[in-house]
């Protein structure tokens, strides 16, 4: 009896370390996304600064890359140049920022003094960014040219980074 | 060129829908106390995605705010909780249930401690039962004492007694 016990106790005992220990490695902010695979969410927004509605529709044939942030979010600052310099140098690329609970002037503030190369859209009441999972900014997605989303990056990207994902969306 | 500027500076502002995702509204539309009960009883069953382990009625994220404000928003359009629960999951994954689904892994989360509780139970009947006839064994009165111990104690009994 005492022998059965000391088994079923080690075996509790070893299951449990062993989903601990599983659980260690994992970042627990990571959301694995069931977008991945899936048409892109549909929308339309408007650009801050020149009110143009741009509809994610009309970007179909080449690599998109959707960026979420907000000028509230730290993280976002630190990656702005990337996304700009990348911007610049990947012409058949087309990069699109989506900011959400931010005010207009702010953002316009924000790409003044840090550049822009490319549409920053305005989602008023976070719905696109709801319907995206995005979980905290600055969160990417990498849409291939058919309009499926294909990579979704949490947290400020690098430029090799930023390459690892679009290698998947050129394909 | 120009007349498409136009055209996009006039094209209507369009964000993604739960119609796309869940189909029409399968229950009534919400007004009143009733909408705020409901919102804060669906909010409860939805993880806050950039908090850990609160929901989103309890958190003050920005996020969770939004979240919250579009639970409001489908239930006073008539969505059903199911409908509104899997338009969160079609986003966030189980990952966004609080309570997790009877499926795949997560259904041992719901078979587990029912296992743990029937073990539990077994063990302790079949405990409780030795225990009970244990003593029924040696209390006895009329069964006779046929063990050999009770013979070898009996024997040094009456090789004392025989002795005085």
């Amino acid at each position: 009896m005492n022998k059965t016990v000391l088994i079923i106790g080690v075996v509790i005992v070893a299951v449990i370390v062993f989903v601990l220990f599983g659980g260690l490695g994992k970042d627990p902010q990571h959301i694995d996304s069931p977008l991945i695979g899936k048409p892109a969410p549909p929308f339309a927004l408007k650009a801050v600064g020149t009110g143009q509605t741009i509809d994610l529709e009309s970007l179909r044939g080449k690599p998109v890359i959707v960026n979420f942030w907000a000028t509230w979010c730290v993280p976002c600052y630190e990656e702005h140049p990337t996304l700009v310099a990348n911007a610049r140098n990947l012409p058949n690329v087309q990069f699109v920022g989506v900011v959400f609970n931010d005010t207009e002037d702010k953002i316009l503030r924000f790409l003044a003094e840090r550049g822009a190369a490319y549409p920053t859209l305005i989602d008023a009441n976070g719905k696109t960014a709801i319907a995206y999972g995005v979980g905290g900014v600055p969160e990417t997605y990498f849409i291939n040219p058919a309009g499926k989303i294909v990579a979704k990056f949490e947290g400020p990207l690098s430029t090799e980074l930023l390459e690892e994902n679009l290698a998947k969306a050129m394909k | 060129m120009i007349a498409t500027l136009f055209l996009l500076a006039f094209m209507q502002i369009k964000v993604p829908d739960a119609a796309q995702f869940v189909g029409a509204p399968q229950g009534t539309p919400l007004t009143g106390p009733q909408l705020e009960r409901r919102t804060m009883e669906i909010s409860s069953e939805l993880r806050c995605p950039v908090c850990q382990g609160l929901a989103i009625g309890d958190s003050p994220s920005i996020m969770a705010a939004n979240m919250k404000a579009q639970v409001r928003e489908l239930l006073e359009r008539g969505y059903t909780e199911a409908q509104i629960l899997s338009y969160f999951e079609k986003s966030y994954g189980q990952f966004v249930l609080l309570k997790p689904k009877f499926q795949g892994v997560n259904a041992l989360v719901w078979i587990l401690p029912i296992l743990a509780l029937a073990g539990g139970f077994l063990l302790v009947v079949t405990k409780a039962k030795k225990l009970e006839t244990a003593p029924v064994k040696s209390a006895a009165p009329n069964e006779p004492v046929d063990e050999p111990t009770d013979d070898l104690y009996l024997a040094r009994v009456r090789e004392m007694v025989d002795k005085q």
